[in-house]
């Protein structure tokens, strides 16, 4: 009798094991398959066409994907430096008796979801940029920024957890070579932990451009391509977020699958390079 | 001025500029946090909790209906979420450890767990939401459940390995079934790490918006019927907001507070319960 | 009492009521201690775990400043002046005081990278000089022979022991008055052990050494003092053959012929 029970909890939770497996393939069948009506009638052009025009039944995805870019670079860009700094307050300056709160409230907060972020945005951060740049105030620039505040927290933990992997007695040895703190974080502790910190960045882009809500607020929808940062832009997410309700043909169903599929496969690649080329799974329990 | 009278200087500005950049960095997650208590506070009321949503502009709406409907939205999401991730975990650290198909579905897993779940919203839109004609609870529920797998799945696959295994031969030794031995040994052993995956998973589901714009879809009024539209706290909170109505803006920063309130809990017992684990 | 020799030659450092209590502790880890280090030679520390003589010997160039609130009193004079001042310069007192680690600690860059590293930080930068003092660092820590061929290899690619001889040779190459050395063979086998502790013997010409270690034996082989220490007082210094033949104090005796410890 216990032995037949023992084979049934071992298959079944094998299958279950499987069926995520199988989960996973069949999210990106779905897409595929839906995303085909959109294949057939555009081809490559769609990922080339400047034009979205749902009443013309013609759609191209250029803004959207140059919006994602531009959204995430300028994020990355704002953050990158900032988190290192957070990182290196935490790891190398602060007091004990700072490190462990601001620590954990920084955990914290990347815990908060995003929509809060993009009410923050929409309420305190667009009158901002309107002053300060003119226009409505929803634009390109408003989001990378409330973008980067967003992934603000992950990128400082991940960054400093990375940091932290350095031995003591690796940074204690530059010092006393009559290291400055400086000299230690640019020639031990940043080389040491280079592939987890950049690992880090790379896991924070793929998370950014996929992030939906702390965008959506403050993007505008817009699928016009503007190098004026202050305009209203779009974003792949940002379009799926506000179209995929409203949708009301064949084709712009479809469409909005292609998107969904390419914004998966962008960030499952991202997240892979950052995973198993930079972050190398910790294999606990041995 | 010799070579390390430089690197002094050097080294002094950069500390400034970190402890410059972590106070721009700490002022801006501060003014967020200030923001949703004070705003949230000050939305508060009983009528939230009491009554549903109302037509803007005659202040007596409330979020029972989102309230209820978020709390049978993750419900349910866990109620199947968490087992099935659970079982699958435990094959993971139990049957496949090393096996190249455990690796496989921990890598999958790890690269799901950062994947956008907007994506998650329309592959559920389209095995659920087309196939019946129709938003409803079950979709925003299937979605958040998607999303919640690999997380309990990844936690208790590391929190079983943890136990030292030790323990699970030495109730080999007394002749116990394997299943036994998983259920009432190892799980025993990893409780309060598998508890700690659990409520970081719910967390993480409970404030997801984005899958459930075009799943649950929304409602404005209570409803209980699963196979319905269902309002969400997260969705109520981005229609509201964007809504141009002061009143409707107000309850959006009062679920808003709730919401991350909630999701704030959940982490910090969370972490409680793992230091507690540490400690013993 | 503590039995402490007279140190008739000349003194490297010399700790006067020195005491040092670890942050969050209210116990001192070192209690009013004094000892003189003699110039030139090699003195030893021993004593059960938990004695201090790590924290002392990491006193010495200050390590324990890059942690908050430890707190210390008393003197450590090095070059007639007290080095447990505020105003101490700590960048070219540890550029004078160097120290070896209990497990190697290749820095991840190239092997001549690493010894370079101490020298370039003192704004050496002229090729043919680094390449000159590295090459003779790399001489006498006794690896030249095996790195010459690979010196713009990662450090990390060396061999435990060969690791080691390269943080004394980068320890070297800035010129230091004093080395500490903390247990530097605790994570090494015994042939590599006995190319350290010959390496270190070779050095004494050069710079006044100190050694933390575990192990009696590897006192008693390379040290000329010993100074036996226990619950954060020094209990016995003399000269090392004196201390582990004819120990002036009982609580000396018990502890090297393994009584405690």
């Amino acid at each position: 009798m216990s032995s037949i029970i023992d084979k049934i909890f071992a298959n079944a939770t094998k299958f279950i094991a499987i069926g995520v497996l199988l989960l996973v393939a069949w999210i990106f069948s779905v897409l595929f398959e839906h995303s085909l009506k959109s294949i057939e009638a555009f081809g490559f052009s769609f990922l080339t066409e400047t034009k979205w025009a749902p009443n013309l039944e013609k759609f191209g995805a250029l803004p959207a994907i140059y919006g994602s870019v531009v959204s995430t670079f300028l994020a990355m860009i704002l953050a990158v430096p900032i988190a290192i700094g957070i990182a290196i307050f935490l790891s190398e300056i602060a007091h004990a008796k700072i490190k462990t709160p601001v620590g954990v409230s920084i955990e914290l907060l990347a815990a908060i979801p995003s929509v809060v972020y993009g009410m923050w945005g929409l309420f305190y951060f667009v009158p901002i940029i309107r002053d300060m740049f003119g226009g409505i105030g929803i634009s390109m620039l408003t989001a990378g920024i409330v973008l980067s505040i967003m992934i603000l927290p992950f990128m400082a933990a991940v960054t400093r957890d990375a940091m932290n992997t350095t031995p003591d007695i690796l940074k204690e040895s530059a010092y006393a070579l009559g290291g400055t703190k400086w000299d230690v974080i640019k020639d031990i502790i940043i080389p040491y932990a280079k592939a987890g910190i950049i690992g880090s960045f790379i896991l924070a882009l793929g998370r950014a451009i996929g992030e939906t809500m702390a965008v959506t607020f403050v993007m505008g929808n817009v699928h016009k391509i503007s190098t004026d940062l202050t305009q209203p832009a779009t974003s792949i997410p940002v379009t799926l977020a506000n179209e995929f309700a409203e949708a009301d043909s064949e084709l712009y169903f479809s469409s909005l699958f292609e998107l969904s599929l390419l914004l998966l496969v962008i960030s499952f690649t991202i997240i892979s390079i950052a995973k198993f080329y930079f972050l190398r799974r910790k294999r606990t329990g041995q | 001025m010799t070579y390390t009278q430089k690197r002094v200087i050097a080294n002094s500005i950069v500390m400034a500029l970190s402890t410059l950049s972590a106070l721009i960095g700490i002022g801006f997650l501060l003014w967020i946090l200030s923001i949703l208590i004070i705003n949230g506070v000050d939305a508060l009321s009983m009528t939230i909790f009491l009554e549903e949503g109302a037509p803007p502009g005659n202040e007596s709406g409330g979020l029972k209906h989102a309230l209820i409907g978020q709390l049978m939205l993750v419900g349910y999401a866990s109620a199947f979420g968490v087992p099935l991730g659970i079982m699958a975990g435990t094959y993971l650290s139990e049957y496949g450890l090393k096996s190249k198909l455990s690796e496989t579905i921990r890598d999958i897993s790890d690269i799901m767990m950062s994947a956008p779940s907007i994506v998650i919203g329309a592959f559920v839109y389209a095995i659920v939401v087309a196939p019946s004609g129709q938003f409803s609870g079950w979709a925003g529920s299937i979605a958040l459940m998607i999303i919640m797998l690999p997380i309990i799945l990844r936690t208790t696959d590391d929190m079983l390995q943890l136990v030292p295994s030790t323990l699970r031969e030495a109730a080999f030794a007394l002749g116990t079934p394997k299943y036994k031995v998983i259920t009432q040994v190892v799980y025993r052993g990893a409780k309060a790490g598998i508890l700690t995956g659990v409520m970081l998973g719910v967390a993480r589901v409970a404030g997801e918006t984005a899958p459930l714009l075009f799943t649950s879809f929304n409602d404005n009024f209570l409803n209980t019927d699963m196979s319905q539209p269902m309002a969400s706290l997260t969705v109520t909170m981005y229609n509201y907001a964007t809504s141009p109505y002061e009143d409707w803006q107000k309850l959006g920063w009062a679920a808003a507070f709730i919401l991350s309130m909630f999701i704030l809990t959940l982490n910090i017992l969370g972490r409680l319960f793992l230091l507690k684990r540490k400690g013993k | 009492m503590a039995t402490i020799v007279d140190i008739t030659e000349e003194q490297a450092l010399k700790v006067k009521n020195f005491e040092f209590t670890y942050a969050g502790s209210d116990e001192p880890n070192i209690k009013k201690l004094t000892m003189p280090i003699a110039k030139h030679s090699i003195t030893a520390l021993i004593g059960p775990s938990g004695c201090g003589k790590t924290t002392l010997l990491r006193s010495f160039n200050r390590m324990h400043d890059l942690y908050p609130a430890n707190r210390y009193s008393g003197e450590i004079i090095f070059k007639d002046r007290n080095i447990l001042t505020k105003n101490e310069d700590l960048i070219k007192l540890r550029t004078q005081i160097g120290m070896i680690f209990q497990k190697p600690t290749a820095f991840p860059m190239s092997i001549f990278d690493n010894v370079a590293y101490g020298l370039r930080l003192q704004g050496v930068k002229n090729k043919t000089e680094l390449q000159d003092r590295v090459e003779k660092a790399l001489q006498d820590a006794a690896i030249w022979q095996e790195a010459k061929d690979r010196l713009k290899h990662d450090a990390n690619g060396l061999s435990g022991g060969q690791q080691q001889r390269l943080c004394i040779a980068r320890a070297i190459a800035v010129e230091p008055e004093v080395l500490l050395f903390d247990e530097p063979t605790s994570a090494l086998d015994p042939i590599s052990t006995a190319g350290i502790e010959e390496l270190i013997v070779g050095l004494k010409e050069r710079v006044s050494i100190i050694i933390v270690t575990h192990n009696m034996q590897q006192a008693a082989r390379v040290s000329d003092y010993t100074g036996f220490m226990y619950l954060g007082e020094l209990v016995e210094l003399s000269p090392t053959e004196e201390l582990f033949v004819t120990p002036k104090e009982r609580l000396t005796e018990e502890y090297i012929t393994g009584k405690f410890g």
